[in-house]
């Protein structure tokens, strides 16, 4: 067991034996890292100052508490829990798809770690030296799953680091619908700091829908490092409820022709909670399309950013990708900052990006107060049609239902 | 008296600090077709968005009572409870709320504040198909979205879809002629008039005296310049349309 001090709020954390080489490598990143200010461009309206003050422990008991509340029958979907950070075997079910492993992230797991970059992001490198421990999901050649993997967080104390981490691999023409939910038992302070790896091969099909919801006393950092190879299509639905903190980074890099790639979210912030999402696409090959729509309704004091950068390289020509951010304001105090970039290296592409923020149309409202829709309803009617347009894109219609549901 | 559905009295009303409204008296009774017409810049627009609730507009005096009720107390949707209509002169496109969705929200909501039994879906289905076939408007039109990718008659029609639907003791309708072909016109005035009983009353803001070869009033108020100047029969309409406004 190797303690550290290099950190305050790593200090007393047991080193992830997840795999030993790759934990002392993020160790020894960590010595010559430092935490994101104000200046460090891609954290400049995202303060960690709170996150980075708090004193955290991890939790090493797998299962602290029965989660059988938190499994959601119409999903009809195969449970994988993890609570307090620790994959927990004993509720999740495991055995019951073929050609499809769910099981711990072994030691000679070659996929391990390959994707993300623990030199240069310090809470990935955080999480490849402190993760507990890790779930592999990976799906078989050919292999369609039919049933959608539901992989629930739950944080159940206070204070607790949750240093989740996932590693899932699609091998070729396979498909796999993930749902990866974050709650927590009326606790605060906690901090979750998740990963996911995701290799998806040729012609494989994936789709991730992640559900934020752990109350407003929670911290959330979330990144999902993808790698798409030729003709495969992804899809990632970051729906953000009550997250006090969220700073989501979805990194797709798309390293084949004829990719499909859609990055769809939505966030609700109110209160004083602060949503963060930073979206990043890089187009390596020719012929492919990436689209992305994020919807935003902040309410009272709320934050929020959002940041999609799509970099189309030198010969990835016919790229098409597109980007749309809508935001609407809802109290005269919340504040939105949008920043979508291009940076387009080829000559042959089509490719636009628009954001918008606003405030709900007066007109439409009176319109519907007009015909006896109160005000309420009224808001609600404009706020439910104006998320629809993302919600829509989902086409497991039972995960629709759920996300709404919560 | 007790006929009366609208009285207004001395109704003085300014947006911004100006003075649009300057002392309008009407009343209506029910069974009755009024029509208020005027030049541009009159004040019939601001009267029927006063009257439904539009808080940009301020009213500094004067009193509404609306079946016995101070109408000016109430929110817009109260209004629209109570019984008070406006078919909009511009209505409004809002997308993503399904046309019947807003009609079944907007029917559930007023049984519940008068406390009457809400339709169940097969009555209100029933209630679709009947008052959509009175102003011909197709299936396609009920399902789409509020409006939206309406045309100017297809909208206006819409309108007169949801006054059937909603049925009030007082439809105020602003400018529904506006920008309507022959077709469309035929088509929203027999609306009107099949809507039409003895309980109920409208009111007819109109530019142009073509409407009420239609919609025949019983009486014809002219508004000018906030106050309503004069009044007569549908032979007023006529007078206008020859003579102009500056005539008044």
């Amino acid at each position: 067991m190797t303690v550290t001090t290099i950190h305050p709020i790593l200090e007393n954390l047991k080193t992830s034996e997840i795999n030993i080489q790759e934990s002392k490598k993020a160790l020894s990143f960590l010595e010559k890292l430092s935490f994101p200010t104000r200046k460090t461009e891609d954290w400049k309206y995202t303060k960690v100052s709170k996150i980075i003050k708090k004193k955290y422990k991890q939790s090493f008991a797998s299962c602290g508490i029965n989660p059988i509340e938190y499994i959601n029958k119409d999903l009809d979907a195969i449970n994988v829990f993890v609570i307090d950070g620790v994959y927990c075997t004993e509720h999740s079910d495991t055995n019951s798809l073929e050609g499809v492993f769910i099981e711990n992230i072994g030691e000679n797991n070659v996929n391990y770690n390959t994707l993300v970059n623990n030199e240069i992001e310090i809470f990935t490198a955080i999480n490849t030296a402190y993760a507990v421990n890790g779930i592999s999901i990976s799906v078989q050649k050919n292999v369609e799953v039919d049933k959608p993997i539901h992989i629930i967080n739950i944080n159940t104390e206070d204070a607790i680091i949750a240093n989740t981490r996932t590693l899932i691999v699609l091998e070729q023409s396979s498909q796999l619908e993930l749902v990866q939910s974050y709650f927590s038992k009326n606790v605060k302070d906690t901090f979750t700091n998740s990963v996911n790896e995701i290799i998806v091969k040729e012609n494989a099909n994936f789709t991730l829908t992640k559900l934020e919801n752990e109350g407003e006393g929670s911290y959330l950092i979330a990144l999902d490092q993808i790698k798409q190879l030729s003709d495969s299509t992804i899809q990632i639905n970051t729906i953000t409820k009550r997250q006090g903190f969220a700073r989501n980074d979805v990194n797709v890099l798309v390293d084949g022709q004829n990719c499909a790639t859609y990055l769809n979210g939505i966030y609700r912030p109110i209160n004083k909670e602060h949503i963060d999402n930073h979206t990043r696409v890089d187009h390596l090959k020719p012929n492919c399309t990436s689209s992305e729509i994020y919807k935003g309704v902040l309410n009272d004091k709320s934050t929020a950013v959002f940041n999609g950068k799509v970099i189309v390289h030198v010969d990835a020509q016919k790229i098409e990708a597109y980007q749309k951010n809508n935001n609407v304001l809802i109290s005269d105090q919340a504040t939105m900052n949008a920043k979508p970039e291009l940076e387009i290296f080829a000559d042959d592409v089509k490719c636009s990006h628009g954001t918008t923020t606003g405030q709900f149309d007066k007109e439409a409202i009176f319109y519907l107060q007009a015909r006896g829709i109160s005000k309420a309803t009224a808001k609600e009617m404009l706020v439910e049609a104006f998320t629809d347009e993302v919600y829509n894109e989902i086409k497991n219609k039972n995960v629709v239902e759920y996300l709404k549901e919560i | 008296m007790s006929n009366t559905i609208i009285k207004i009295k001395d109704l003085h009303a300014s947006i911004d600090g100006k003075e649009i409204l300057k002392g309008v008296n009407l009343e209506v009774k029910a069974g009755e077709v009024h029509a208020i017409m005027g030049p541009n810049g009159a004040g019939k627009s601001t009267l029927s968005a006063v009257l439904a609730g539009r808080d940009e507009y301020e009213v500094t005096s004067g009193s509404v009572e609306f079946l016995g009720k101070d109408l000016l107390a109430y929110e817009p949707e109260e209004r629209a409870w109570l019984g008070l209509f406006l078919a909009f002169q511009y209505p409004i496109e809002i997308a993503g709320v399904s046309n019947m969705n807003f009609l079944k929200t907007a029917l559930q909501e007023k049984s519940k504040y008068l406390g009457t039994t809400p339709l169940t879906a097969r009555e209100f289905l029933k209630r679709v198909k009947e008052k959509a076939s009175l102003v011909e408007l197709n299936d396609k039109l009920k399902n789409r979205a509020v409006n939206e990718g309406f045309s100017g008659g297809e909208k206006k029609r819409n309108e007169i879809f949801q006054m059937a639907m909603l049925d009030p003791k007082l439809a105020i309708l602003d400018e529904t002629d506006s920008g309507l072909d022959i077709d469309a016109l035929r088509i929203v005035s027999k609306g009107v008039n099949t809507l039409k009983t003895k309980e109920n009353a409208t009111i007819v803001i109109t530019h142009y005296q073509r409407l009420l070869d239609y919609i025949v009033p019983d009486f014809v108020h002219v508004l000018a310049d906030g106050k309503i100047v004069k009044t007569g029969d549908k032979n007023l309409a006529l007078e206008l349309e020859d003579k102009g406004y500056d005539w008044i």
